[in-house]
């Protein structure tokens, strides 16, 4: 089996059975005190790769790093309250079989926002990845 | 409109967005330092979090170990994504592939939490996963780095 395919099957488990202990977490603990649980899981991970940075010297400055730093910033602060609303679907009683496809669309957003404001073209697939996904959203939302 | 919705819509919302930053950051830095500092974030976050509420220390255990195992898995996930990008893989392929994740959390969440989908949720679900790797397959002439489709 290739080394990539053994990755991607990795994160399809890891992320796939995140959907449902954040299901059972949202049985006993708000939306923002499994954000704070959350964060302290993703701790180990982050000092390894903190490591990783610091042994490959990837420290080095480079053109545009102040840019690169704020937009990954932003990544985490939008990450993080977007794992919130996710929580709090879960909170409200929405069902982790039915709040993971329905959130895994965000593409669909990330698509539109390149499409409008890095004027990205759309392939005839993403076209038709679009109105998938609206249609998605009723049925899930039935 | 169910409040669960409107919220499920708000966290695909701020995802969405982060595809776009994501993106703008990985152009500029090494997708290492870029995890880096969303994880710094995150860390910012769960402060003002702290500033607002206080743990509560009567949590039933396996709530708390769930919980911090979330972010364990996802991290490792975006981690493990990432890898896969550098073993190889195409990025096509690699991130529509991975974009089946929602279907492993619906058959635990069926088998282990009981949940019962009507059939219109569940081709709603088929449907999900068909359309985020429809929309993740790029066209061919965008080559820059990838930035995978992390769930965070």
């Amino acid at each position: 089996m290739p080394l990539w395919l053994l990755w991607s099957l990795a994160t399809i488990v890891l992320w796939g059975t995140w959907g449902m202990v954040s299901k059972i977490a949202s049985t006993g603990v708000d939306a923002y005190l499994n954000q704070l649980f959350y964060t302290a899981g993703l701790t180990p991970l982050m000092a390894f790769v903190a490591w990783t940075v610091y042994r490959s010297k990837a420290g080095r400055k480079r053109e545009g790093q102040a840019a690169g730093v704020f937009w990954a910033f932003l990544t985490g602060i939008l990450g993080g309250l977007g794992n919130i609303a996710f929580f709090e679907a879960l909170v409200k009683g929405g069902k982790a079989s039915v709040v993971a496809p329905v959130t895994a669309l965000f593409p669909l957003v990330t698509v539109l926002l390149a499409l409008v404001f890095l004027r990205e073209r759309l392939s005839r697939v993403q076209w038709l990845g679009l109105g998938l996904a609206f249609a998605a959203i009723y049925l899930l939302s039935a | 409109m169910h409040a669960w919705l409107g919220f499920a819509a708000l966290a695909l919302v701020l995802w969405g967005i982060t595809g776009v930053t994501q993106k703008l950051s990985t152009n500029r830095i090494s997708s290492e330092r870029s995890f880096l500092w969303f994880c710094w974030a995150m860390v910012t976050l769960s402060g003002a979090v702290l500033l607002v509420e206080r743990p509560d220390y009567t949590l039933r255990g396996i709530v708390v170990i769930c919980s911090i195992a979330g972010g364990a898995l996802n991290g490792l996930g975006a981690w493990t994504s990432f890898r896969a990008l550098e073993s190889g893989g195409k990025a096509s392929i690699v991130i529509s592939l991975i974009s089946l994740y929602p279907l492993l959390t619906v058959v635990l969440a069926v088998l282990l939490l009981h949940e019962r989908l009507t059939w219109m949720q569940s081709a709603g679900a088929v449907t999900a996963i068909a359309a985020a790797i429809l929309l993740s397959l790029e066209p061919a002439s965008k080559t820059g780095p990838s930035s995978g489709s992390s769930a965070d």
